[in-house]
Formats: structure tokens, sequence, C-alpha cells
């Protein structure tokens, strides 16, 4: 048995007000670490690691982070892999507790996307959320390319070509997502969609209309991990850490057949082996949903259905919170809110302390698998959580 | 003629070459002297093999359409008039894949797979764009 297996666990999470918030991301995050911290019972001084991302203009984010806490930390960083990061920030607080660098790691990421993209008349338009230093010069923004829509339309088109796969195939994982959040009251979305809806709402980059792709949102979570042992004596029941991985397909998101088959696949095997467990095990999973596509092909890459059966695995209802494997069931990305995947890992370890009314809770969930993709559409990371 | 108002590429150190080629009408990149591979973009090792020995050879321009996009926001004012708009992965048939347009057909009409072959846009006086039109 790995000998990380079962040996740490999440004891305590935070969000913070969600959506058009009008806030910076640290002062969101600062909010999502204090409903972290008071949910574990913990305080301030009890935490000596973080591992934090925030926009990525925010030179050395967690030193500003941990001064707005107050605390000095044996262990602490900012990650630079874009959707993957966040779990990636469990990963390596498992990794600096184990070395002995900490014992107890707070993990955020807190983003004010919408507040940037509305500070004047032109931020939406010059994308406002990516760094001027960083944005490519040649190879892309002569040809009117520009983001990540794109990109990942690039591959939503490629698997249609492949395998069939359908914009009613996409709509089945925008719908799904759309009626859980109907209820959860946190989530900005709250009029249901319909099939109608979606087919009518204007293109932004075809194959992605406007419900293809996820929310612009203020917004942070944050987590708490320290060792199973250390959970006994706190507040929580604790939720246990039983596998991990990361994969990067850094050959690039065009090269080979990345863009239809992604680094889910190797870091899932991965995860998988480190939690000996497969995918008829997992009761619930939250799939990092930048765009409907992306769900797809990851329940694919996951094993959850063959590669190209996709579109009738969504379309099956599967997604639903009495479906074969409920998904992102606090309304995802597409509608609670964008806050990168760190309320992905959220809504697993509240699933699996069962804190739901049967209106939202998964029926009996032990198992849940979390998704985190990002950079450069290729960083990918997975974390597969257990009930204790 | 008006100003060129879509935004002109900046070429790197690495990539000026390429530049330099498109300006004259051919297609360059960098091709391994040890394994015979091109690649794409520019950058100082070949990454098939990690040598550092390379030429820059012409290309024949002819590819295929790996994967493609039809952009209907307008995310920079120079495109304003130009939506809906074609935006394609090429896939050479020398074997790199690159970033273009393919034009001279309607977006709805561009399938995967399909062939392409190269069009120089001479978007100003010294600097020219790849483009992709059906063979
Ligand atoms: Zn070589």
């Amino acid at each position: 048995m790995n000998a990380i297996r079962d040996k740490y666990a999440i004891v305590g999470t935070g969000k913070s007000r969600l959506g058009q918030v009008g806030a910076t991301s640290l002062g969101l995050l600062e909010e999502a670490i204090k409903h972290a911290l008071d949910d574990a019972g913990l305080k301030n001084n009890e935490i000596d690691g973080l591992v934090v991302r925030g926009p990525d203009d925010l030179y050395s984010h967690h030193q500003l982070v941990a001064q707005r806490l107050g605390i000095d930390v044996g262990f602490s960083t900012s990650l630079d892999n874009g959707g993957a990061s966040q779990i990636l920030a469990i990963i390596l607080a498992v990794m600096a507790v184990e070395a002995g660098m900490a014992t107890t790691v707070v993990c955020g990421y807190g983003r004010d996307s919408w507040t940037r993209t509305h500070a004047s008349p032109s931020a939406h338009t010059n994308n406002d959320l990516i760094p001027a230093a960083q944005r490519p010069r040649e190879h892309g923004p002569e040809f009117g390319h520009f983001g990540a829509v794109s990109q990942h339309a690039f591959g939503a088109r490629r698997h249609m070509f492949e395998y069939g796969t359908t914009r009613e195939d996409f709509a089945a994982v925008a719908m799904a997502f759309r009626r859980h959040a109907l209820r959860n009251p946190e989530a900005v979305m709250k009029k249901e969609l319909t099939l109608d809806d979606y087919l009518r709402a204007r293109l932004i980059v075809d194959p992605f209309g406007l419900f293809d792709c996820s929310l612009n949102s203020d917004g942070a979570g944050a987590v708490v991990v320290t060792t199973v042992q250390r959970a006994r004596s706190l507040r929580q029941k604790p939720v246990l850490i039983k596998g991990f991985a990361t994969f990067n397909n850094t050959k690039g998101w065009i090269a080979e057949d990345h863009m239809i088959s992604t680094a889910a696949v190797k870091s899932g095997e991965r995860a998988y082996n480190m939690a000996g467990l497969g995918p008829r095990d997992v009761d619930t999973a939250q799939i990092y949903d930048c765009f409907t596509y992306m769900v797809l092909t990851q329940l694919e890459d996951y094993g959850f259905c063959k590669k190209g059966e996709g579109g009738a695995f969504v379309r099956s209802g599967a997604l639903g919170l009495n479906g074969a494997l409920p998904t992102n069931t606090s309304g995802g990305q597409l509608s609670e809110a964008h806050v990168e995947g760190m309320l992905q890992i959220v809504e697993g370890v509240r699933q699996l302390q069962g804190i739901y009314g049967s209106d939202r809770q998964v029926p009996d969930a032990e198992i849940a698998l979390i998704s985190g993709h990002g950079g450069n559409q290729v960083c990918h990371s997975t974390l597969i959580l257990g009930s204790a | 003629m008006a100003e060129y108002a879509k935004p002109i590429p900046v070429p790197s150190i690495e990539s000026k070459p390429y530049w330099e080629g498109l300006k004259q009408h051919r297609l360059l990149m960098q091709r391994c002297d040890d394994c015979g591979k091109f690649w794409f973009p520019p950058s100082l090792l070949c990454p098939h093999c990690t040598s550092d020995r390379f030429t820059w050879s012409q290309l024949s321009g002819n590819g295929k359409v790996f994967s493609y996009v039809v952009y209907h926001r307008v995310y920079h004012p120079g495109f304003a008039t130009e939506v809906p708009y074609t935006v394609a992965v090429i896939e050479l048939d020398e074997g790199p894949r690159m970033l273009s347009n393919v034009i001279g057909i309607a977006p709805d009409r561009v399938v995967c797979d399909m062939r392409v072959k190269i069009i120089y846009d001479d978007i100003t006086e010294s600097v020219t764009i790849p483009k992709f039109t059906p063979a």
C-alpha cells in the first residue's frame, strides 16, 4: 500500500462571496481562509504552511497572503500551473508535512476577474486578466487568435470530427450543472437552462457558444491540510487524501492528440494507482469545467466511459444528482462560479462530509475524484478523496 | 492605403529568420542536421533529439487543417469587420503544426483534414504573414 495514502486529511473548507462581488483577489482569499480556519477550529498562529495562487501579475503572492494573515510560516509558495495549481497546492502541502517542513497548511486561490474586467469600459476587450508582458506577440495575435476559449474550441472541433460529438452533447453538460446550481444558494446562475436557450445563445468561438464557457467571477476558496493524526483533535470529521497525481502534456495542446486525449489520462492512472481505486469506485466527480467540452473529454480520459463515448454518457443523465456519476454538484465553473478549480475541491470535501440536505447530497458518497486543468491547456492534476 | 489595424507580429531573436523568409514569400523553419526533422515555433534545440545543429530550410507550404474554430466575438478592434473568421491549426506535410487563418472559403465550409496551401499576405511593407487556402 502507498505510504502516503490515508495519512493526510482535509480538515476545513471555506469560500468567499462569489460572482459580481467587487473586491480584490487578496481580500476574497482572506474571506475564504477565515471561513476555512473557522470550519477547522484553528487559529492563524496554528498555520505553519501556505500554498496559494492569485492573479498572475501579483509577485510573490503567498507573501502578501501570509502578511495579511499575520503569520510567519515554515513552508510558503505561490503556484503557476493555472487551473491545475489548486490540487497541486494540496499535493505540495502533503509533501511539505511529510518532509517535516510544516504541520498544518492552508491552500487557497482567489481571483477578482469580474472586478478587473469591469474596472473600465475597455477592460473587458483588453482581456485585462493577462498581464501585458505575458501576451503572445507572434504566432497567434496576427491571425486574430486570442485566449483560452479558442484553444479549447480546437479540441472540441477535433473531437466532433473524430467521434461525431455534437453541440447537443455539450449542452447536456451545461444543463446538468445548471440544475445543480439551482439547488446551491451560493451559485451565481439562478435560472434554468434549456436546450433551446443553449442553442439560441450567441456564438463566441464556434463550436463554443455563450453557455459552453465558464463564468467570469470574483471568488476564492481555501482548505486546510494536515495529518490524519492531528485531524482527530479538530472540529470536523476529516476527509482522507487517498490519491493524487499530476501530469503535464507540455509538448503543447496542439501537439500529437493532446487536445482530444488530455493529460487527465496519465494523471488519472497515477492517482487511481496511489489510491488503489478505479473509476468504478468513484461516487462523485468534480471536474474542471472551464468549457463544456473539457468535461466530456475528461470523463473519457478518467475512464468513466470509453474514448469517443462522452457524448452519449453525458446525455444519459449520468451527471445528475441521482445519475451514474453525480458531477460538479455545486454547479461548477459553468454555473456556480469560476475560481479555477478551488471550489471543486471544497465541494468534493463537503459531499464526503455529508453536510448537505437530501436535495443536494450525493447519496452514500464515500469517494470523490477532483480534477484540475490549466496552464496553456496542458497541465493536469487529480485528487482522490475518501470519507473517514 | 488605410493603416493596418490588426496586431503586427513582433519577431523574437530566435524567430527572425522565419519572418525574413516570409517577407521573401518562402516558408522557412528549422530542420535538424542530425535527425532531419522540422520543428516550430523556433527554439535552439531540436525537440525530437535535442541536437543543437539545425539549418533554416524551406517547406512546401502544403498541409491540412488539423482543427479550426470560427471567431464570432471581437477580441481586438482590428477584427471588428472580419467576424466570422476562421483560425486553424495547420499540420504541414513536413510535420510541424502552426496556427493560421483559412481564407478563400466560407467558415462553415471548412472541415478537419481538408488540404490547404500557403498564401503570403504582405500586411505592411516589412511584414508578411502566412495564411492558408483550400488546395
Ligand atoms: Zn533532431
